[in-house]
C-alpha cells in the first residue's frame, strides 16, 4: 500500500520535473494566460499554499505560545506542512515569473514602495524561522534518529540535524527540551507577526491595486488572512484524521479542530458577505459587474459549488453530525480546501475579466490580448506536478521522521529510555 | 490562571511588536516613497506629454501601424490602440474614437509595485522598462489602469523572420532585433512615446504618422509650447484614480 503510494506520486513528481523543465525553456507562451488576464491558474495556487502555510503556522503557535496542550499532536505537523506549503507556494511563483533565471533581482535591485518586493524578504524571514523551529523541535528525534540510521540514509539524518547530538544524560537532555521550549516559544512569538505579514501582505498585494475596483479595499488582506486560518485548519483536521491511526485518534482533538474550522469558517463567511454585498449595493461597473460575473455568470459554479457548498456549507454539515466518525472529519477537511481553492480563484481571475477600458477588447484583437482565461492541459499538468513533488518530500519527512508521535504517547512504549540508555 | 495572564501579556506584547513593524514597515515606504521623488519641481529637464484632439481623429488607425512598424512589436503586443465605440441612436449613429497611448502617468500606479524597480520615471517624464531587468512577474500589468501594458510571451518569433522581423529597431538606447530568446522576450513591454526618437529631437513616431494631426507632442514644462498650449482645457482618462496622466484629450470628455 505505502509502496504503491510513492509509487504514483513519484511518477506524478517526474511528470511535474518536466513540466518544469518544458516552462523554463518554452517560457509562458505555454500557458493560457493572455496580456489583459496576466494572472492565472499559478498565481491561484501560489497564493493558496501561501495560504495554507501562514494558516498551519499560526495553529502551529497555539501549541508552542499560547500553551494550548490540547492541540500539541498537531504542533509538529502544523511546522512542517507550513514549511512544504511555503515551499510550493514559492515553486508557483517562481515558475509563474517571466524571467525565473532573475529571480534574485528581487532581493537585489529592492524596491520601496512595492508591496511585492516586502513579500519576497517577509517569505525568507518567514522560511527561516519556520526551518528554526522545526529543527528545534525534531532534533532530539533526529539525532536519536542518526544513531539507529545506517548509510545514505545516516548521512542524510546527520545533515538535517545540523551537528545536534543528543546528550549523555538525563539531566543535560532535559535542559535541552527546556532551552527548545524556551526558543519554540521566543520563535513563535516572532512568527506570529511575521505570518501574519506574509499572508495579509499577499493580500495587500491585491488590495492596493485602483486599477482593479474589486480587489481595491481593506477588507481584502483580512480576507485573505482568514480563510488562511480556514485552510490551516481543515488540512490539520484532515491530517490528523488520516495520518493517526484510528485507535489512537483523540476525540476531544477531532472535536475541537472541527469546532476550529466552524468558527473560523464562520468569520470567513461574514466577511465575504460584507465585501461582496457592499460590493453589490452600488453601480460602480467594475466591482458590481465582476461580482455579478463571478457569481451569476459563465462560472456561477466556482462561487456557488466550490467557495459556498465545498467550502462552508459541507463541511459545517459534516461536522455537526454528532457521532461523526473520523472519516467524516477527514471529508470535511479535504472539501473545506478544495472550496478555499475556489475562494483564491475568486480572489484573482474575475478581476480581470472585466475590460478596464470599455471598448479595449475589440481594438486590437488577437488571442493574447482576450479578456477570458480558460487554464489549459498544460498548466493543469504542470500544477498537479508540482504539488505531486511537494506531497512526496512531505509524505518522505512524515515517513522518515516522528512527526505524528507525542512525547507522552512514546514514553509508553519506553522509547526514550532506550534512547538514552543507548547512548 | 497565573500562567494565562503571561500568556495573555504575552500576546498584547506581540501584537504591539507587531503593529511597531508593520508601523515602522510603512514609514521606510513613505520615506522612500515615489510621492517624494516626484514633488521635486525638476525645471531644468524636459517633461514630455501628449495632446490628442478627439475632434481631429479619423480613426484610420495610422498611428497604429506607424507605432507598429517603429517599435517592430509582435502581433500580440500593442502600444497604441484606437478604441472605436459605436454612439447614438438610430438614424443619429456616429463613430467615436479614442486612441490609447501609455499615459505617462506622473503618478503612475505601475511604476510604484514594480519589486525591482525595472520601470521607472524617468526625469523627462517618460515611464520606461529595463528589459535586463524586468522579471516578468506581470504585476505592473495588474497595476495599470489604462491597459498599456503587453507582455511578450516570445510568439512570433520565428527561426527563419521575414524581412521586417528581422530588422533592427531601437527601444529606449539600445538596439534590438527579434530572435529566440532574446530581449525584449518574456518582458513586460509598453508605449514609450518612442523616447529613442525623442532623444534625437524627433517625434513620437504615431505624430508623424497622425494624418488628421490629432496629436501634438512636446515640452510641458515650457509653457509657451504647442503641447502646453493646447494642453490647457484638455481633461484626463480615469482622473479620479489619481495617476495623473500626462496624455491630455481635446474634445468631448469620455468618462471611461
Amino acid at each position: 500500500m505505502k509502496r504503491l503510494y510513492f509509487f504514483i506520486i513519484g511518477a506524478f513528481s517526474l511528470v511535474g520535473l518536466w513540466a518544469i523543465y518544458y516552462r523554463l525553456t518554452e517560457g509562458l507562451k505555454m500557458t493560457a494566460l493572455t496580456s489583459n488576464v496576466s494572472w492565472g491558474l499559478w498565481v491561484v495556487f501560489y497564493i493558496f499554499f501561501i495560504g495554507l502555510s501562514a494558516g498551519s503556522f499560526l495553529l502551529s503557535t497555539m501549541v508552542y505560545v499560547f500553551n494550548m496542550k490540547q492541540y500539541e499532536k498537531i504542533g509538529k505537523v502544523a511546522l512542517l506542512s507550513a514549511f512544504f506549503s511555503l515551499v510550493a507556494g514559492l515553486m508557483f511563483i517562481f515558475i509563474d515569473l517571466g524571467h525565473p533565471e532573475r529571480f534574485w533581482h528581487a532581493l537585489v535591485y529592492r524596491q520601496p514602495t512595492s508591496i511585492l518586493s516586502w513579500e519576497i524578504h517577509f517569505y525568507l524571514i518567514y522560511m527561516l524561522i519556520i526551518v528554526a523551529e522545526l529543527w528545534f523541535l525534531l532534533r532530539e528525534d533526529i539525532s536519536r534518529l542518526v544513531i539507529k540510521a545506517k548509510g545514505f540514509k545516516k548521512f542524510v539524518f546527520k545533515l538535517v540535524s545540523i551537528g545536534y547530538s543528543i546528550p549523555d544524560n538525563s539531566e543535560k537532555l532535559e535542559r535541552d527540551r527546556k532551552q527548545t521550549h524556551k526558543w519554540m516559544k521566543i520563535l513563535g512569538i516572532i512568527g506570529i507577526p511575521t505570518a501574519i505579514g506574509v499572508h495579509a501582505g499577499t493580500g495587500s498585494l491585491f488590495g492596493v491595486i485602483v486599477a482593479k475596483h474589486m480587489w481595491n479595499s481593506g477588507l481584502t488582506p483580512i480576507l485573505f488572512l482568514v480563510s488562511a486560518l480556514v485552510s490551516g485548519a481543515a488540512l490539520m483536521l484532515l491530517l490528523y484524521a488520516l495520518l493517526v491511526p484510528k485507535e489512537k485518534q483523540d476525540n476531544t482533538m477531532l472535536k475541537s479542530l472541527g469546532g476550529l474550522l466552524i468558527l473560523f469558517i464562520a468569520v470567513d463567511l461574514l466577511i465575504v458577505a460584507a465585501k461582496y454585498l457592499v460590493g453589490l449595493y452600488n453601480y460602480v461597473p467594475d466591482e458590481r459587474q465582476v461580482l455579478l460575473n463571478m457569481m451569476f455568470g459563465e462560472r456561477w459554479y466556482i462561487f456557488w459549488v466550490g467557495q459556498i457548498m465545498l467550502g462552508a456549507i459541507i463541511p459545517i454539515l459534516l461536522l455537526s453530525i454528532k457521532k461523526g466518525s473520523s472519516t467524516l472529519k477527514a471529508l470535511a477537511g479535504l472539501s473545506t480546501i478544495l472550496g478555499i481553492f475556489c475562494v483564491r480563484w475568486n480572489l484573482v481571475v474575475p478581476a480581470y475579466l472585466e475590460s478596464p477600458m470599455p471598448g479595449l477588447e475589440t481594438a486590437f484583437v488577437h488571442d493574447r490580448l482576450l479578456f477570458e482565461y480558460t487554464p489549459n492541459l498544460f498548466e493543469w499538468i504542470t500544477s498537479l506536478g508540482l504539488i505531486s513533488i511537494v506531497i512526496l518530500l512531505f509524505s518522505l519527512a512524515l515517513n522518515s521522521l516522528p512527526i505524528m508521535e507525542t512525547k507522552e504517547g512514546k514514553e509508553d512504549n519506553g522509547e526514550t529510555a532506550d534512547g538514552v540508555q543507548a547512548i | 490562571m497565573e500562567e494565562k495572564k503571561i500568556t495573555r501579556k504575552k500576546f498584547v506584547i506581540t501584537s504591539l511588536l507587531g503593529t511597531l513593524g508593520l508601523v515602522a514597515g510603512e514609514l521606510i515606504r513613505q520615506s522612500h516613497s515615489i510621492d517624494n521623488i516626484e514633488n521635486e519641481v525638476d525645471t531644468e529637464n524636459k517633461k514630455y506629454g501628449m495632446v490628442i484632439d478627439l475632434d481631429r481623429c479619423i480613426g484610420c488607425n495610422a498611428c497604429t501601424i506607424a507605432c507598429k512598424q517603429e517599435n517592430n512589436t509582435p502581433p500580440n503586443i500593442h502600444y497604441n490602440v484606437v478604441i472605436e465605440k459605436e454612439e447614438g441612436e438610430f438614424p443619429n449613429v456616429y463613430n467615436s474614437f479614442l486612441p490609447r497611448v501609455c499615459m505617462q502617468c506622473d503618478k503612475p500606479p505601475c511604476v510604484k509595485v514594480c519589486p525591482v524597480g525595472a520601470t521607472k520615471k524617468q526625469k523627462n517624464g517618460i515611464v520606461s522598462i529595463d528589459y535586463e531587468t524586468c522579471i516578468g512577474c506581470r504585476y505592473c500589468m495588474t497595476a495599470c489602469p489604462y491597459g498599456a501594458r503587453s507582455f511578450d510571451f516570445g510568439e512570433n518569433y520565428y527561426d527563419q523572420p521575414n524581412t521586417f522581423e528581422a530588422s533592427p529597431y531601437q527601444e529606449y538606447d539600445k538596439i534590438y532585433q527579434r530572435g529566440k530568446g532574446k530581449a525584449p522576450q518574456n518582458s513586460v513591454r509598453k508605449c514609450h512615446f518612442c523616447s529613442h526618437r525623442v532623444d534625437k529631437g524627433e517625434l513620437p513616431a504615431c505624430v508623424t504618422a497622425c494624418l488628421g494631426k490629432a496629436r501634438f507632442f512636446g515640452d510641458l514644462n515650457d509653457p509657451n509650447s504647442e503641447v502646453s498650449i493646447k494642453a490647457k482645457g484638455s481633461w484626463t482618462l480615469k482622473s479620479n484614480l489619481g495617476t495623473k496622466p500626462r496624455t491630455f484629450y481635446l474634445g468631448e470628455k469620455r468618462d471611461d
